[in-house]
């Protein structure tokens, strides 16, 4: 547990040792806030952070492969992967731990967000139930996002290829699971609409909490940490 | 403290190591020699538990390192080629980071660290980002981390690699003083480092051990025992002549001339039962009751060099490559 805990905590201190962590965190502030200054702020408008939790999703799409393409991609560039993985660690206590350290940048990427419901509990009355759901929201798809780019990462050292990969993955689910379930029809559609990440996501904005919907985002992470083992492993035995 | 069992080593349909057994007790400091590509690399990760055998099994102080993997990287300190190094973090925090992994934490990291630190002579350079430091200074972080918890086996691969002379040197005493009651294998391509910092010899060459023992003994076994390197003048050839025969020594390549009126040869003992025998004395008594000056009468040990020249250009077996 104590390794898992180090792996972790080296993951979000490199993050913020290196340029990328900042660019990407400012990127994202700026882009968030500017965002709401316009859509959530706008004088007469209604008291809620839907229009941050609409573009953040967005946002993630961006700034998830951004994160997450370090994670092993770095460490198989450096030949850091050599003296972890001759420590007395299993392959889950790496993963869990670069995992848990990707989602820690995520939660301190998000928290400066918070000044947002503070000005609007200050300008308006907003309800506490759909902030709160949709903050949880956006940490699930976030956390299944870099558990897809973290998959990436395992099987390159170019981090170009290892931010390209899980983006165009994204795009495609993105597209597939919107415009495409539109147009494919019965009964196709209601099998990309299961899968879809921005119907989720506006029921968290809403305020709902689906156990189905946590159940979803909990297992596809899941799975990814699965073959992202599963991948070291194979790594292993070439 | 390690067992190789007939451990062989395929990646696809090539044969990196090929049937190879190996003891090393504890306490023994044993260097693993052998050209670029003879699969000692891949014997010593195997050994680390990185990969594992095709077949055969090997053991750490009695844990098998697929089976019981953990067990076993518990026990070893290793480092790696190049040393490779996280060059954002701060020498003290990766010492802290790889001390957490080995199960170090609170009072014991701190005591461990600053032990490395002064063992490795880091303490300059505790504070410093690792990226910033020298490649001598990023060596000993390599070190520094492999020492951290205390392993009892030590496997360093290509230690001086990449470091410039003064460099090496300082690495390679360090190596010496820290393999101290410590069972290490060092791996390497150079005779030099092996040479100054080891016991025991293994040389590796198209994927097998093709030579095991101490240094001295695995270069006798190869050259035939010493030699004796000789310059008399030309004019008393003849009497040279006499005195190698009375010494029981023969020419073992033709004499040659200096150039300024002495001649030089490499004598050899002309008996097998000879060999361990220094016969410089015989010698120099032999050329003194023929009145004979020699301005130069020394012993010349067989090299290591022609040694491993010998091994490694030994073909590989038929088949070594698919």
């Amino acid at each position: 547990m104590r390794a898992i805990g180090a792996i972790a905590w080296r993951e979000l201190a490199s993050s913020y040792r290196t340029a990328t962590g900042w660019v990407v965190l400012a990127l994202y502030l700026a882009l968030s806030g500017f965002y709401v200054g316009f859509a959530v702020l706008e004088p007469g408008g209604p008291a809620s952070l839907r229009p941050f939790f609409a573009v953040s999703q967005w946002l993630l799409l961006f700034v998830a492969p951004a994160v997450s393409m370090r994670l092993f991609s770095e460490e198989l560039r450096t030949g850091t992967l050599e003296p972890l993985r001759a420590a007395p660690v299993g392959e889950w206590a790496i993963v869990i731990g670069k995992l848990t350290g990707a989602v820690a940048f995520l939660l301190t990427m998000l928290a400066p967000t918070l000044i947002f419901p503070l000005i609007l509990a200050w300008l308006a009355d907003p309800e506490p139930g759909p902030i709160v759901s949709g903050y949880l929201g956006l940490v699930l798809v976030g956390t299944a996002y870099l558990s897809v780019g973290m998959l990436w990462s395992v099987t390159t050292a170019s981090q170009v290829l290892s931010y390209l990969g899980p983006f165009f993955v994204f795009v495609g689910l993105w597209i597939a699971t919107g415009t495409g379930a539109s147009l494919a029809g019965p009964p196709l559609d209601e099998a990309l609409y299961a899968l879809s990440f921005q119907l989720r996501i506006r029921d968290f904005a809403r305020g709902v909490i689906d156990l189905g919907h946590i159940t979803f985002f909990l297992a596809f992470t899941t799975w990814f940490a699965v073959l992202t083992v599963v991948a070291l492993e194979v790594r292993r035995w070439r | 403290m390690i067992e190789l069992r007939s451990v062989t080593k395929c990646f696809g349909s090539t044969v990196a190591v090929r049937d190879v057994s190996l003891d090393v007790p504890a306490g023994s400091v044993v260097g693993v020699l052998g050209p670029n590509g003879a699969g000692k690399t891949t014997t010593i990760r195997m050994v680390c538990g990185l990969i594992p055998p095709t077949s055969g099994r090997i053991r750490v102080a009695g844990h098998d390192t697929v089976a019981e993997g953990r067990a076993a990287r518990h026990l070893i300190g290793y480092l790696p080629e190049a040393s490779p190094l996280p060059a954002e973090m701060r020498v003290d925090s990766y010492l802290r980071y790889r001390g957490a992994l080995f199960g170090l934490h609170g009072s014991r990291a701190r005591a461990a660290i600053d032990r490395v630190i002064d063992r490795c002579d880091l303490g300059a350079a505790r504070r410093r980002r690792i990226g910033t430091l020298s490649k001598g200074y990023r060596q000993r972080v390599g070190l520094a981390a492999a020492l951290l918890h205390e392993p009892r086996v030590l496997i360093l691969d290509e230690p001086t690699s990449g470091l410039d002379p003064a460099q090496i040197a300082e690495t390679r005493s360090l190596i010496r003083d820290l393999a101290g009651d410590r069972t290490a294998l060092i791996v390497s391509h150079l005779l030099p480092e092996v040479r100054a910092t080891c016991d025991r010899l293994v040389v590796f060459a198209h994927g097998e051990i093709r030579a095991d023992g101490a240094p001295g003994e695995l270069a006798r076994t190869v050259a035939g025992g010493h030699r004796i390197v000789t310059e008399t003048r030309a004019a008393d050839e003849p009497m040279v002549a006499e005195a190698i025969d009375a010494a029981q020594l023969a020419d073992l390549s033709a004499p040659e001339s200096t150039g300024d009126g002495w001649v030089r040869r490499t004598l050899g003992a002309s008996g097998s039962d000879q060999e361990q025998i220094d016969a410089r004395e015989a010698l120099a008594r032999a050329l003194a009751a023929r009145r004979v000056i020699a301005r130069e009468l020394r012993r010349d040990e067989p090299s290591l060099e022609s040694l491993y020249l010998g091994i490694v250009d030994r073909p590989a077996v038929e088949g070594d490559r698919a």
